[in-house]
């Protein structure tokens, strides 16, 4: 019994290791190879205060667990801008540089750590044998697991999803990625500074080696055997790492020292077949054990086949009768009212911007009028998605200003930029490919109360009823795209021309004023086009401000009220479509000297 | 405290050299694979155990010669090493797709753990000792070093001028550096990836290979050895930059090792080892933020001119 419970309590402290590296690595993507010297640091915490202090190790590991956090968000700073490659490296020296300092104190113990840990109580119950620590420990993962699924599986979790697979375009959508990615590393960071906390308390010591790399590692392996964003999986996961040992002493009778060797062996080996065989994990994203229906992998139900679904051309006709008699007549108004009496949305003066040498934009001024389609055309490497960037605060201008509305946007992160209420697309689409479509369309939904950790813990009924809204709000956007059929299915699964349906319907869910399409027919078939020129005329009748960078002329002609002409970082002309064309320089542009 | 003798810092300085140019030989191969072939290689350090450990069994345990036996236990670092590109990362990258590096790492992470374990199951955990060159103090510059080391350094030097002369005027090196680049350009223009990456992969586990024996000779063998020499590659690669020639990367790792010696005039033996990654975090925290301080500045520079 007292073996079996040793084990059982090892599974249950390394599971909570395991969940936290998974809501980090799973759910947000971001790799660390140092979590087990986060637990050093709530280990030898939970130590010092018990041995000079008199405290309860439990209260100490709790202590503990807040000073991982906050190391833990300092961490996440220089983190932020990193790639994977960095981000493995950044973290193996964090590692190196966490238990060599308590390698070096002599307070700590040094080399030999801490020992003799006095034993923890619970309501003055001591915590003597093993078998006294399954129930408080099953208790704190319970929690642990809790808190994790209620970040992970919220409208919180699909931010974080929506950071790991295009932090970009997560970004565009007005979310504060910085800010995700700082708290997200504290909480991970601090949840594994607890399990360290109770590893010192279970086993009465703290050591440099009890929290090593090879440690982390193995936290690592099991999340990946688990399988990455499957909670349930990282419990399997460390259940599955844990036990190999002693199934190894029992199954094969190996000696303790040479069962030790074999288990890591094997686990190493199967961590290389596995990312081989079945990268997903034992328990792929997604999958609940409890509920059957998600056991096999969603596929999209009607196929991604590359023609037109119906619901798209329908989803005009559908439009068009919902929308009031006589609004085609209105329709034909808005088209014949000179662009120049429409109100300034967004005013761009002066915008320069240089890369060394390099010109990308020189002295642009441009306006973005109500209820009006504007288009910027010009030859390739004109500086028309830069001038996207620009507007959109992805790249910082030299100088110069845009006013949104009379508000100044240079200087705003593009989340903010998006707060604010212009939102770009992107050329190459972007939709978060392991997200459901309607989940991509939610993620563009703005304030949402599950998005801030206050309500996702402290007002679950507030955070329910917003998420309803939203949920409401973005199927009506997938029907106005006609993609409603395909609500269900990843976005990865999609083809390109329906991606980039899915891709409107989630800039139009931000309820921006202002949209910037970049080439939002490029890339499609014609049968697509129609269908999309058609939406992007009707968010015009909604009157919505909507600036599109577009190469196919038949696109310009059928949708601008205006056209600037750019080349080379600078507006060069500008007026209507027609008398665009009868400039030679257009001409020139497009069609060689004429 | 800080009377410190002229003798003493000539020394240090050897010595930091020395140790240096070890990290610099296995920074100069790390780099050369992270940069070409985007492999996150962690297998690398059992790689490199592995070539000390062959060499002792041929020489100490078959009774082999010992420059047979060394160049042996290379040659089988170096099949090993191309082996793993083969059969392991390479498909694995191919279904991963743009997860490739991560997967890539996990599944080196899990070869590094279990070749170090089996390392241990079938040799042993104790420390054995290569004598295969008999050592002899040596006097260079008036600071006192052994043969070995002067071997190891002149050795690390001359690998570093190949690998250079290698990059700089050969096919083989332009089509290296084109694939290092851009690999789906230099398909167009008929270099094979695939191909480039194994020689890569070969030319690097044969640094690692002749960084190993000497560490062999010098120190000892054992199943640990890899793993911070290894660790230390990774930082000086990064801090190098892995697209950068290795004529840079190398000196980096020279100047690793100096500073690792050097900063034990003011601080005990047992901070020095952290002075490397304290020096990489804060590298990697100016990487990171350098970027938005650039523009700031470029942006108050223009605006005033």
């Amino acid at each position: 019994m007292q073996v079996a419970s040793n084990y059982i309590d090892q599974i249950l402290i390394f599971s909570i290791f395991a969940l936290s590296l998974n809501l980090l690595l799973g759910y947000m993507g971001q790799v660390s190879v140092a979590h087990a010297s986060f637990g050093a640091v709530g280990g030898y915490a939970a130590g010092y205060f018990a041995l000079s202090h008199g405290w309860n190790v439990l209260l100490g590991a709790l202590v503990g667990a807040l000073i991982a956090g906050v190391v833990g968000a300092a961490v996440a700073l220089p983190a932020l801008r990193l790639s994977v490659e960095y981000l493995i490296l950044l973290t193996l020296g964090v590692s190196s540089v966490l238990l060599g300092l308590f390698t070096t104190f002599a307070q700590l113990g040094g080399t030999y750590g801490l020992i003799g840990i006095p034993p923890a109580s619970i309501f003055g119950h001591q915590l003597l044998q093993t078998t006294d620590w399954l129930v408080p420990l099953a208790v704190i993962l319970a929690v642990v697991f809790l808190i994790c699924h209620r970040i992970g599986e919220s409208p919180y979790g699909r931010v974080l999803k929506g950071i790991r697979d295009d932090d970009k375009a997560t970004l565009s959508l007005g979310k504060n990625v910085v800010l995700y990615k700082v708290v997200v590393f504290g909480i991970t960071c601090g949840l594994a500074g607890l399990a360290g906390g109770l590893l010192a308390g279970f086993n009465s010591l703290a050591t440099p080696s009890q929290f090593g790399f090879d440690v982390s590692l193995s936290i690592f392996a099991m999340v990946i055997f688990g399988g990455t964003g499957n909670l349930t999986g990282s419990i399997l996961g460390a259940a599955t790492v844990v036990l190999t040992k002693p199934l190894l002493e029992w199954a094969v009778s190996l000696a303790p020292e040479t069962a030790a060797l074999w288990r890591l062996t094997l686990y190493g080996l199967l961590l290389a077949v596995l990312m081989r065989l079945r990268p997903q994990g034992l328990l792929p994203e997604g999958l609940n054990v409890l509920k059957p229906a998600t056991w096999r992998p969603s596929r999209s139900t009607n196929g991604s086949d590359e023609i037109v679904p119906t619901a798209v051309a329908a989803a005009a006709q559908e439009w068009e009768t919902r929308l009031e008699v006589g609004e085609s007549i209105a329709q034909e108004k808005q088209r014949e009212r000179n662009w120049s009496d429409a109100p300034v949305v967004l005013e761009v003066t002066n915008l320069s911007k240089r890369f060394g040498s390099i010109v990308a934009t020189e002295e642009l001024s441009m306006v973005l009028r109500k209820g009006t389609i504007t288009a910027l055309v010009g030859p390739n490497g004109a500086g028309k998605t830069t001038v996207f960037n620009l507007l959109t605060g992805f790249i910082a201008p030299d100088q110069g200003s845009v006013k949104l509305n009379g508000e100044e946007l240079v200087g705003m992160k593009p989340n903010r930029v998006a707060n604010a209420g212009m939102v770009r697309s992107w050329q190459d689409v972007r939709v978060i490919p392991r997200l459901s479509s309607l989940q991509n369309v939610m993620l563009g939904v703005q304030d949402q109360t599950g998005e801030h950790l206050g309500p996702l813990f402290g007002n679950i009924p507030a955070v329910r009823k917003c998420e309803q809204t939203v949920r409401e709000t973005a199927m009506e956007w997938l029907e106005f795209v006609g993609m409603a059929d395909f609500a269900n299915s990843p976005a990865g699964a999609l083809s390109f021309g329906q991606s980039k349906l899915v891709a409107l319907a989630r800039v139009l869910a931000t309820n921006a004023d202002v949209l910037l399409l970049d080439e939002p027919c490029s890339g499609i078939d014609t049968q697509w086009v129609d269908a999309m020129l058609s939406l992007i005329e009707k968010v015009r009748e909604q009157g919505r401000t909507v600036c599109i960078v577009e190469h196919n002329l038949h696109v310009v002609d059928r949708l601008a009220d205006h056209t600037y002409f750019m080349e080379l970082g600078r507006i060069t002309d500008q007026g209507t479509f027609q008398e665009l064309t009868n400039s030679p320089r257009l001409a020139e542009a497009y069609f060689g000297t004429v | 405290m800080l009377a410190v003798t002229f003798e003493t810092v000539r020394q240090l300085i050897a010595a930091g050299i020395v140790n240096g140019s070890a990290y610099g030989i296995l920074g100069v191969a790390f780099a050369l694979i992270l940069g070409v072939t985007g492999r996150f290689h962690y297998a690398f350090g059992v790689l490199y155990t592995l070539a000390a450990f062959f060499a002792f069994t041929l020489f100490d345990r078959v009774g082999w010669p010992f420059w047979p036996a060394a160049i042996v236990g290379i040659v089988i670092t170096v099949v090993m090493g191309v082996g793993i590109e083969a059969f392991v990362y390479r498909p694995l990258a191919a279904r991963a797709g743009s997860n490739a590096l991560l997967a890539v790492f996990v599944a080196a992470l899990g070869l590094g753990i279990a070749g170090g374990n089996l390392i241990q199951i079938f040799w042993g955990a104790q420390t054995h000792s290569l004598l295969g060159i008999s050592i002899s103090p040596i006097n260079v510059l008036g600071a006192d070093i052994i043969n070995i080391d002067l071997y190891s350094v002149i050795g690390g030097v001359l690998l570093v001028a190949l690998l250079t002369c290698l990059l700089r005027f050969t096919g083989l090196g332009r089509a290296i550096k084109a694939t290092r680049s851009n690999p789906e350009m230099a398909l167009l223009i008929g270099v094979d990836p695939a191909r480039i990456y194994l020689v890569v992969f070969a030319i690097a586990s044969f640094f690692a290979g002749f960084a190993a024996i000497m560490a062999a000779l010098k120190y000892s063998v054992e199943p640990t050895m890899g793993f911070r020499p290894v660790v230390l590659a990774f930082v000086v690669a990064f801090l190098g930059g892995t697209a950068k020639s290795p004529v840079r990367v190398f000196l980096t790792g020279i100047g690793i090792g100096l500073i690792e010696t050097i900063s034990s005039i003011w601080l005990p033996v047992r901070w020095t080892q952290l002075v490397v990654f304290v020096i990489l975090v804060l590298y990697l925290i100016s990487f990171s933020v350098n970027r938005a301080v650039f523009t700031r500045l470029s942006a108050a520079l223009t605006g005033r001119a």
